[in-house]
């Protein structure tokens, strides 16, 4: 589904990505970790193009990143949940969620708005359409967020820091729809310091240190018996 | 020195007509200022150099020279390069425009500039193209956010549109110098002039200050 070769991002002088190689799997659940400045975000917003790589290429569904007219078909297959949400605040949660369906895939807004109520009842806000972002909690907004990425009818959800913004209380509550996500078979790539989620969710587990990728495996692998000292070092700072 | 009042009272509906057109060409020259300005704020901020730079000259040329020279140049230096006449009425609007473009322009790029970038990439990750987040999404929420500055243009301009009575176009200034040309009642008039820009200016600082305090309210929603 994504095919990501040898790419690199330089922000002036500062190499981030050092050439990094992955593939994700139609339904496969990739979650990154490692330390703060590895480079995992930038990793992750390359894949819709919100960075542009320095070098590298990446296929997405079958479709090249490499002009403008591409991009935004992959942007359109593409959902993200951002860590600071980034819900529109003046429009009304309903409205956040059928903007882009209307404007994109031209869905009329009866249309629009039946899939927005549908979503907005699965991640359990179906009671709050004509409330604005700022009447919502952290985890009320968040799940606003993934509900406005899912009506577009996504092939593939990325997740930044999805969970870092919130308070510890409502971490749970944007997890387990997310977890449901998952057992639905969205391929999700996730940049997460929930570690108890990796393991439970996750198809595969990938450590990225320094703008290269250390090790990679499975949940238990990685988690129980980490090959790499580098990993084994960022583990046992956090777990 | 004796004050008239009669002569107030009789140049008053005169007067008020002047203001009239003085509202009109402010209205007028703030609106199409706010076509252009809409415009070349977003040109500014364009990544393509040659838009930003030609953007950035217009802005530079109109704040960086009197509105006066302005007006000379498109009433008296413009007709020459055309070879016609120009309308006063026409020229006085147009300068105006012109003016009031370059400021609005860079009221509107620092209102764009103030709204969150996760907002531009919020938009552009649902798969909207870059004008339609701006559309739907960066201008709605910057608009509420000049409504103050753009009020201050406004009130800038409805003074500054005083300087078209250089070319003799009648609005409330030169309305005020024609009523003297007859009546030699320079006190009473440029007094009452300016009693009538007070309650003009004032009115609108008022509406702008409610409009401020209104939309900040629908923000808290």
């Amino acid at each position: 589904m994504i095919s990501i070769k040898n790419i690199h991002k330089k922000f002036g002088k500062l190499h981030v990505l050092k050439g990094i190689d992955l593939h994700i799997a139609e339904r496969e659940v990739v979650v990154i970790i490692g330390p703060s400045g590895s480079g995992k975000s930038t990793l992750l917003r390359c894949i819709n193009f919100l960075e542009e790589p320095t070098e590298g290429e990446i296929v997405v569904d079958g479709i090249a990143l490499d002009c403008e007219a591409n991009v935004n078909k992959v942007r359109i297959e593409v959902g993200m949940v951002f860590q600071r949400f980034n819900l529109f605040p003046h429009k009304t949660v309903l409205e956040n969620v059928i903007l882009a369906p209307m404007q994109v895939r031209k869905l009329s807004k009866s249309e629009a708005e039946k899939v927005a109520l549908d979503l907005l009842d699965k991640v359990g806000l179906g009671d709050k359409p004509h409330a604005y972002p700022e009447q919502l909690s952290g985890g009320q907004q968040q799940r606003v967020a993934i509900a406005r990425a899912l009506a577009m009818r996504p092939k593939v959800m990325l997740f930044d820091e999805p969970t870092s913004a919130l308070d510890p209380e409502m971490v749970n509550e944007v997890l387990d729809v997310m977890k449901e996500l998952a057992h639905e078979g969205m391929t999700m790539a996730i940049v997460t310091h929930e570690m108890g989620f990796a393991r439970e969710v996750g198809d595969r587990v990938i450590f990225i240190d320094e703008g290269r990728i250390i090790e990679q495996g499975t949940p238990e692998q990685i988690f129980t018996a980490a090959q790499e000292q580098r990993t084994q070092a960022f583990l046992s700072k956090i777990l | 020195m004796n004050f008239d009042f009669s002569l107030v009272v009789r140049s008053f509906p005169l007067l008020l007509v002047g203001a009239g057109v003085t509202l009109q060409i402010t209205a007028v020259s703030v609106s199409v200022g706010m076509l252009i300005g809409v415009v070349v704020g977003i040109a500014r901020l364009s990544k393509t150099w040659i838009i930003k730079a030609l953007a950035a000259v217009y802005v530079d040329f109109i704040r960086g020279t009197p509105l006066l020279v302005q007006i000379f140049l498109i009433y008296f230096a413009l007709p020459m390069v055309l070879g016609t006449r120009i309308d006063p009425f026409i020229a006085a609007i147009t300068a105006c425009s012109i003016n009031s473009g370059a400021y609005v322009a860079e009221i509107f790029r620092g209102g764009i500039q103030s709204i969150d970038k996760g907002q531009m990439e919020a938009g552009r990750s649902l798969g909207l193209t870059w004008a339609q987040t701006m559309r739907h999404i960066i201008l709605p929420q910057a608009f509420k956010r000049i409504i103050p500055p753009l009020g201050n243009e406004f009130i800038a301009m409805l003074k500054d549109s005083s300087l078209v009575s250089v070319i003799g176009f009648e609005e409330l200034t030169r309305s005020g110098q024609l009523i003297i040309a007859r009546t030699y009642g320079s006190f009473e008039i440029w007094m009452s002039v300016a009693v009538i820009y007070l309650a003009m200016t004032f009115t609108i600082s008022r509406l702008v200050d409610y409009l401020e305090r209104r939309y900040k309210i629908d923000d808290k929603h």
